[in-house]
């Protein structure tokens, strides 16, 4: 018995108990003091976790998440109003807090629901984590833990941790869309902590995605899991610290997506370019980038964490290229800023929860392979800095980037040497993306465990990159 | 705080520890939340979005043969309720026995909820019209400095939240809480060379907010003392921390005394209790009971009362910070810390030093005064910080150039030690904070 739903064949009408006509309705208030559109985000979400640490099963834990956003836009203004109260009176003061937007001005007609976009095949659900024993997923737990514990007596410490969640949405609008959408996600994480001579090192790995319990026996066993997290700590027992300074940087493929995530995607998200305050605002069409790249936003992927098959506005999302051969070409586009800028939406718009209204958001971007052997690429550097495995970054809209490096390599005479602890990257997207040298033929994606924040919504993301050389960056070291 | 909210939610609370206990639950703890949130955000002078809404939620740890299971949800239909409660003492049994879990025994009556002021009654009165004002006067102030060339927008936002905690030991208690804040966001500069920083006033009560020009000053100040930065050489300096950035590494000092990261081994001050940690200058404490303050409250997650307890005391680790859970592993007291599985600060803060920052800056031959970090960058387990900075570079005791895209890098270890002298002007609108402080030495990348 677990983090079950009602079913999940229940129609979406019985499971919000709402009817097409209560939710014309309640459009119909959203729009009754005027306004150009309005939608209805319903959602129902079930989550379950187990977490072992100190040998033991900790605790278990499951939650429900329920209630539904409205959302009235009136030229580049929106008024949004959300409940976790599913009875009409609640939901008509929900969308008359959100009709405040529109004071005055005429309103747009709620057509009857009838358009729905293309359903794309993205989840893996062959044994569906919402349907799943209890004890099955123990078991992976504590098959990721002993692993990491198992791997080396240095480990003294594991905690891992199964998280899964079956996300059900309804949206519908004023346009006449109606369109469902049930989302899996899975992820089984672990960290581990080494000692030797009374220091202290951690390593983490984790993997799954828009997947079922059966990714595990295949793309990333628990144990493959916890041996990576503890290698990963036990290595770094090894470490030097990392240097301080310029010098040459290779990104190691799958991880370094991070970098990409920081330094190009979040400014590639249409708002901060309609609203000027992104360095690419004014790019598009010129070159902000070395020929060598060309960078894709692909929510399409199947199975990938970041993937959907429609976004949070009901909008069938697209692979989307943003730089080809270093020119700039596209943008991150939600309804709102796609209506603004005169294009066409790209599906990206997404949202945390039924509390949040959606913004532009990354799915899984990537650079795209290149031609370059990924040795040839490690030859290539006589002195500098290999950046292997990541924690995460940050940009700002003036194209400031940092990511951290948790673990690295010292490149000594075109050969990886002294493993190297923790440090942060920093520089000017454009000026990095410009300073790439080679992009190697190895394009492999990160972990599928990865969440991003923007404006305190958290989604979850992938993202991935081959080998990369970049001329030079500083890095943030302390020797 | 809708009325009636407070007496609704006990009554359903303690229905639920009832039902809990009906079930087979030996323990059940039971939390019932109702926010009411308010958000209006503006751009260019005019209203960008407008948020106005109210949701609950409960949360259940349930506990049967000393075996741990928590659920939560903001669907409080009796059936989901009772459902989750009873799957939550099912999926109890699966986990492992711990002599180590259970609730605390309960506590004294009075928790003095009214001395420590967390609600102003004027808050969910506020006039919408007068909210939407404050926003539009704080961005129109600040822009109408020329060296702004770009805003992400003014804010204003209130919340309202009444929280009820029961537990099977007897424990039924409630208070409300009111927040609010206004900030705004800017840009200076043209493209290529933009630089942006925010600032921003947030209390408890509607009258302790600094006035809209006030805040734009402050926001105009932060972002044009940036312009046209230089980089610097790679090189080891005096670090002056900024206030916000003495946060920061509150925060982080927060991560490695909290007792859970303790029994996990994940801080580097795990069997560092009673050793000299830091210089003279560092003595920190948590306090949940100073009033007026947003990082106060009578009671933490689980019920236990929350107190006064100094961590580091003129350098000197003197407590962990623990829940019910990590102070019986450790076997130290609970400190009143404890949220959910974890444990949370309450006012964490480094204690003010004597000297104006101006007299710290003016001490220093040449350094960074740090303004701005970005990244993650800190690791507790090994105290190391790695993160991306923008400061301000001192020569001969005065401020000479900003200074952007350098790295400081060191470990908190050595950072505490080389607190030099603590400021006496510390920002205490965060619950985790502290003054002005000087570092002795970091290291500082650049080219």
């Amino acid at each position: 018995m677990t983090a079950g739903l009602r079913s999940a064949r229940l129609p979406f009408q019985d499971r919000f108990g709402l009817s097409a006509g209560d939710l014309r309705q309640v459009l119909g208030i959203a729009l009754a003091r005027g306004g150009d559109f309005a939608d209805l985000y319903l959602e129902y979400r079930g989550y379950s976790s187990v977490h072992m640490e100190e040998d033991i099963i900790k605790d278990t834990a499951e939650s429900v998440v329920m209630g539904m956003g409205i959302r009235v836009i009136k030229g580049d203004q929106t008024g949004y109003g959300f409940s976790n109260d599913l009875a009409f009176d609640k939901l008509s003061r929900a969308a008359r807090a959100a009709s405040a937007i529109a004071l005055t001005g005429g309103a747009a007609k709620v057509r009857a629901f009838g358009k729905k976009p293309v359903a794309l095949k993205l989840y893996s659900n062959s044994e569906p984590a919402h349907a799943a024993s209890l004890s099955k997923k123990i078991k992976l737990v504590q098959e990721a833990y002993a692993a990491a514990q198992k791997h080396n007596p240095a480990v003294v410490k594991v905690a891992a941790s199964l998280q899964d969640m079956v996300q059900y949405v309804r949206i519908v609008n004023s346009e006449g869309l109606s369109v469902e959408d049930a989302r899996p996600l899975v992820r089984l994480t672990c960290l581990a902590v080494a000692e030797k001579n009374g220091q202290r090192e951690s390593g983490y790995s984790g993997g799954g995605g828009r997947v079922g319990l059966e990714y595990f026996d295949r793309e990333y066993t628990p144990r493959d899991i916890g041996r990576d997290a503890a290698r990963e700590a036990v290595g770094l027992l090894e470490a030097v610290p990392a240097p301080a300074g310029e010098m040459p940087i290779i990104l190691s493929p799958g991880h370094s997506g991070v970098l990409v995530h920081e330094a190009v995607g979040h400014l590639l998200e249409a708002d901060f370019n309609r609203k000027k305050t992104s360095i690419f605002w004014n790019k598009m069409g010129r070159v902000v980038a070395s020929e060598l790249v060309t960078i894709y936003d692909d929510p399409t992927i199947p199975f990938f964490r970041g993937s959907y098959a429609v976004d949070d506005e009901g909008v069938t999302p697209r692979k989307t290229c943003l730089i080809r051969k270093g020119v700039m070409t596209g943008l991150l586009q939600d309804r709102l800023s796609a209506r603004l800028m005169k294009k066409r939406p790209t599906g990206h718009g997404r949202r945390q929860d039924f509390t949040c209204w959606p913004v532009p958001r990354m799915s899984t971007i990537y650079i795209a392979a290149g031609g370059h052997d990924p040795e040839e690429i490690v030859r290539s550097v006589k002195k500098g800095f290999y950046a292997d495995r990541f924690q995460g970054g940050q940009v700002e809209d003036s194209g400031k980037f940092t990511f951290s490096v948790s673990s690295g390599f010292l490149v000594e005479g075109g050969r990886l040497t002294a493993p190297v602890k923790q440090a942060t990257l920093i520089g000017t997207n454009i000026d990095v993306l410009k300073r790439i040298r080679m992009v190697g033929s190895d394009l492999t994606f990160g972990l599928q465990t990865g969440t991003c924040s923007k404006e305190g919504q958290d989604v979850p993301v992938s993202d991935g990159c081959p080998t990369i050389q970049i001329s030079r960056m500083t890095v943030g070291g302390s020797r | 705080m809708k009325p009636g909210a407070a007496a609704e939610l006990r009554s359903l609370a303690q229905a639920l520890v009832d039902f809990g206990r009906s079930k087979g639950a030996d323990e059940i703890e039971v939390s019932a939340g109702d926010s009411t949130e308010f958000t209006v955000d503006v751009r260019r002078g005019k209203v960008e979005n407008l948020v106005e809404a109210g949701s609950r939620q409960a949360g259940f740890r349930v506990i049967v043969d000393k075996k741990t299971a928590y659920a939560s949800s903001s669907d409080l239909s009796r059936e989901t309720l009772h459902r989750l409660i009873g799957r939550a003492v099912e999926r109890a049994r699966l986990a492992t026995s711990d002599d180590f879990a259970g609730l605390p025994p309960l506590a004294g009556a009075d928790f003095g909820i009214a001395g420590l002021r967390l609600f102003d009654p004027r808050v969910p009165e506020l006039d919408p019209a007068v909210k939407v004002k404050l926003a539009l006067e704080t961005e129109r102030a600040a822009l109408a400095d020329k060296r702004i060339t770009n805003s992400h927008g003014a804010s204003f936002s209130t919340h309202v939240t009444t929280g009820v905690l029961a537990n099977s030991n007897g424990f039924l208690q409630d208070y409300d809480e009111t927040f609010c804040s206004l900030s705004v966001s800017l840009q200076a500069g043209r493209t290529g060379g933009v630089v942006e920083d925010f600032w921003f006033s947030s209390g408890i009560r509607f009258q302790d907010l600094a006035p809209a020009e006030e805040v734009a000053r402050r926001a105009v100040e932060r972002t044009v003392r940036q312009l046209h930065p230089r980089k610097i050489k790679t090189q080891s300096v005096p670090v002056v921390f900024e206030p916000l950035q003495t946060s920061w590494l509150m925060g982080f000092l927060f991560a490695c005394v909290s007792g859970v990261s303790v029994y996990q081994k994940t801080t580097f001050l795990a069997d560092r209790l009673g050793d000299l940690i830091g210089s003279e200058a560092v003595t920190v404490v948590d306090d949940g009971l100073l009033p007026g303050r947003p990082g106060s409250r009578p009671f933490d997650s689980e019920g236990v009362p929350c107190g006064r307890t100094v961590v580091v005391d003129r350098g000197r680790l003197r407590s962990f910070l623990c829940n019910v859970y990590a102070g019986r592993k450790l076997g130290l007291p609970a400190t009143g810390n404890g949220e959910g599985s974890g444990v949370s600060p309450n006012n964490f803060f480094l204690q003010p030093g004597l000297k104006t920052p101006d007299e710290i800056i003016a001490s220093m031959d040449k350094g960074l005064v740090l303004i701005k970090t970005i990244g993650h960058g800190l690791n507790p387990t090994t105290g190391d910080i790695s993160r991306g900075a923008f400061g301000l570079w001192v020569e001969r005791g005065e401020i000479a150039y900003p200074v952007s895209e350098v790295t400081i890098a060191g470990n908190l270890g050595q950072v505490l030690k080389d607190i030099e002298v603590a400021g006496n002007d510390p920002e205490t609108q965060t619950p985790v904070h502290g003054p002005t402080v000087k570092v002795r030495e970091m290291t500082v990348a650049g080219t």
